[in-house]
């Protein structure tokens, strides 16, 4: 560690060295204005001047001249700035979402993370004064759970046939038709959730209300299926041959290869696919903001997922959004911190750990 | 006299009656155009000059006896109360539509009480939410419900419609979202607090989300804009027992003490100018409250109400 921040400054140097050494002056010069232009334009449009056309066409100038003198440094340039500006948008919506969520973080504390109490008036209780996101984190939780419990294990078994059993004929058609689950657009789940589903639960089973966790559980989790198929049989796939060919050649059943060898070896993939699932799950939006009822409470007890209350982070946002001031827009700010870093959580495990499993196979090999 | 554009901003809610309004005096019809100015309505005004001619002539504007050229043409724009409200009091426009009061939308800003004075208050017309049930709860003969009650079922104190002469069925309240107008309205108006904690079953965004939940259900109350109610449908009116009066759809659910109305707002700034009050004059016509206020489901002011404001805004007032 000690080694890497020595290192680091002398590193630096000596790329900086190199760049100017292999990089003709006019294309340096090139680099430089175009981040001038840049910095400027993004300056006078912050303060909303009439002049950020000027810094623009002297940039889109450069750029072009540029590009005719000097096509590979012009290129090099663009798609380091193309980065640049990808990572910044990441970076002004982050700080964009903490900075509208200080009010609200201020006047609640952690409260806004663990008030219950009372349980009536958590949501603009008190004249406007109590913003408790507790019970959305709540129904997000039941909704995901109830998710995960329908996509996790349809999907891994979804992907284990694909991968591992399906004749070739069938696979070529199942596994585009499930990636072709995934392109359906979320409100056309929730309409077929919100006319069918709910209706259905309600009208034969009389639930208090039309519409609940369980309801809207059931429809995300479809909706994360293929996410975790696609995922877990790309990693499934990714299992050497020659592991399957060794196991079957010392005399296994191809189940007992599947069960034994290639899904152990995958299941790192295979976890991480699952916990995309969950990530989507989490996030999604459309479909639970119509078929839920937008009530918001703890079920009692707290499994109770047919009862009255039903409010995720996500439709909270969606649904009072628009018509939200004050505290209330602060505290749906601060809904979307919560969700953005739940979401982070869940897809940096999941890389990391794909990661591992790419590294264990690859020293395995 | 002056004849620059009239421009109006504000709420969404009172928008389809200036709006409606100012394209009809835009458009400036010959009397017997059956669409825009039938020759019935000419004669109860006793006039055979074009619409806005005959009601720019009351307040001395010459006639142009052109269409499509009225004395000063009207632009309504559309935003929100508070947009229209302010712009008012900065006087960016003429007219500010608010759906509230000028107080309250401006509740919590440091405007002095001497400036609120500035603003004139113009009612044009009612908007009024009747309460309705589902069907079977309606044909179980469920036909009223008293106020007490209304509150209690919306605090979840009352949870069964045999409670309130009805089938044994658990009670669905349907309501809408929290910090929308509508929400906040119900809660100052039923509970006298906009504050009030309730927790209606359900909570729905828009009319339609709301209608299409009544007719799904058969245990739902709601209360519904005007345009949704469908007494022979899946949305039949309920009346409300106010103190021993009875409020039903389509008698008197446009008066003041009706807890679900609420009064729309064309605010003007410091005294009506000629031309203001040539507009607003219009709008509260009889032929104005026929086509524009309860051409789009709205209520007329009553009669009473309506000498009022018009007092307000008399020719007699600018000659």
């Amino acid at each position: 560690m000690l080694q890497i921040l020595q290192d680091g400054p002398r590193r630096i140097t000596r790329r900086a060295r190199d760049y100017r050494s292999r990089t003709e002056d006019g294309a340096i010069a090139m680099h430089g204005l175009v981040g001038v232009w840049l910095l400027l334009a993004f300056l006078l449009f912050f303060l909303g001047s009439q002049w950020t056309i000027v810094p623009v066409l002297g940039f889109l100038a450069t750029v072009g001249y540029g590009w005719v003198r000097y096509q590979a440094e012009a290129a090099k340039g663009m798609t380091f700035l193309t980065t640049i500006v990808t990572v910044a948008i990441l970076a002004l919506i982050i700080s964009f979402l903490l900075l509208r969520s200080l009010p609200v973080f201020g006047q609640m504390g952690l409260d806004l993370l663990t008030k219950t109490q009372p349980a009536g008036d958590l949501w603009g209780g008190n004249g406007g004064q109590i913003w408790s996101l507790t019970p959305m984190m709540v129904g997000t939780a039941i909704t995901t759970i109830i998710a995960t419990i329908v996509a996790a294990p349809l999907g891994v078994a979804g992907a284990v046939f694909i991968s591992e059993m399906a004749p070739t004929r069938v696979r070529e058609i199942v596994k585009p038709g499930i990636e072709l689950m995934a392109g359906i657009p979320s409100i056309t789940y929730g309409f077929i959730g919100l006319t069918i589903v709910n209706q259905y639960l309600y009208t034969e089973f009389r639930t208090p209300t039309i519409g609940n966790y369980f309801a809207a559980g059931i429809m995300i989790g479809i909706m994360a299926l293929p996410t975790i198929v696609t995922v877990a049989e790309d990693a499934l796939s990714t299992v050497p041959e020659s592991m399957k060919s060794g196991s079957l050649a010392m005399g296994s059943t191809e189940w007992q290869t599947t069960k034994s060898v290639t899904l152990p070896a995958a299941l790192s993939g295979v976890s991480s696919g699952i916990l995309l699932g969950i990530g989507r799950a989490m996030g999604e939006t459309m479909a639970a903001t119509v078929m839920l009822s937008h009530t918001k409470g703890f079920p009692t007890p707290f499994i109770d997922v047919f009862g009255g209350y039903g409010e995720t982070l996500t439709t909270v946002i969606a649904f009072e959004g628009g018509n939200a001031s004050g505290l209330q827009m602060s505290a749906l700010f601060a809904g979307g911190v919560v969700l953005f870093f739940m979401v982070m959580v869940l897809s940096t495990t999941s890389l990391f750990v794909e990661w591992r499993m790419e590294k264990k196979l690859r020293g395995e090999q | 006299m002056d004849t620059s554009v009239l421009t109006g901003d504000g709420s969404s809610t009172v928008f389809p009656i200036t709006n409606t309004a100012s394209s009809y005096w835009n458009s400036n019809p010959e009397t017997g155009d059956e669409d825009y100015w039938p020759s019935e309505w000419a004669e109860e005004y006793g006039t055979d000059k074009r619409l806005a001619d005959y009601f720019a002539g009351l307040y001395g504007y010459e006639a142009t006896g052109e269409r499509s050229n009225p004395a000063f043409r009207v632009s309504i724009a559309l935003s929100h109360s508070g947009t229209g409200v302010e712009g008012v009091m900065e006087e960016r426009v003429d007219i500010g539509d608010s759906s509230a009061s000028a107080e309250a939308e401006l509740a919590g800003s440091d405007v002095s009480d001497e400036e609120m004075d500035n603003f004139v208050d113009h009612v044009v017309g009612v908007d009024g939410q009747p309460i309705v049930v589902s069907r079977e709860i309606a044909d179980a003969g469920v036909e009223q419900i008293t106020l007490d009650e209304l509150k209690k079922i919306y605090r979840q104190e009352i949870t069964n419609w045999s409670e309130v002469g009805g089938p044994d069925r658990e009670i669905l309240a349907l309501g809408r979202a929290e910090g929308s107008g509508t929400d906040t309205s119900f809660r100052a108006n039923v509970y006298g607090d906009p504050e009030a904690s309730i927790s209606p079953d359900q909570r729905y965004g828009q009319n339609q989300q709301l209608a299409q939940a009544i007719g799904q259900a058969d245990n739902a109350i709601a209360y519904i804009a005007l345009a949704f109610v469908d007494p022979e449908g899946d949305t039949p009116p309920l009346g409300l027992e106010i103190d021993g009066t009875l409020y039903e759809y389509g008698k008197n659910l446009g008066s003041k003490e009706y807890p679900l109305s609420r009064d729309l707002h064309a605010y003007t700034w410091e005294d009506s100018s000629r031309k203001e009050a040539a507009f607003i004059n219009f709008c509260l016509s009889d032929f104005g409250q026929e086509i524009f206020v309860q051409g789009n489901n709205y209520f007329k002011l009553p009669q009473d109400r309506l000498e009022t404001q018009r007092e307000m805004v008399a020719p007699s007032n600018y000659e």
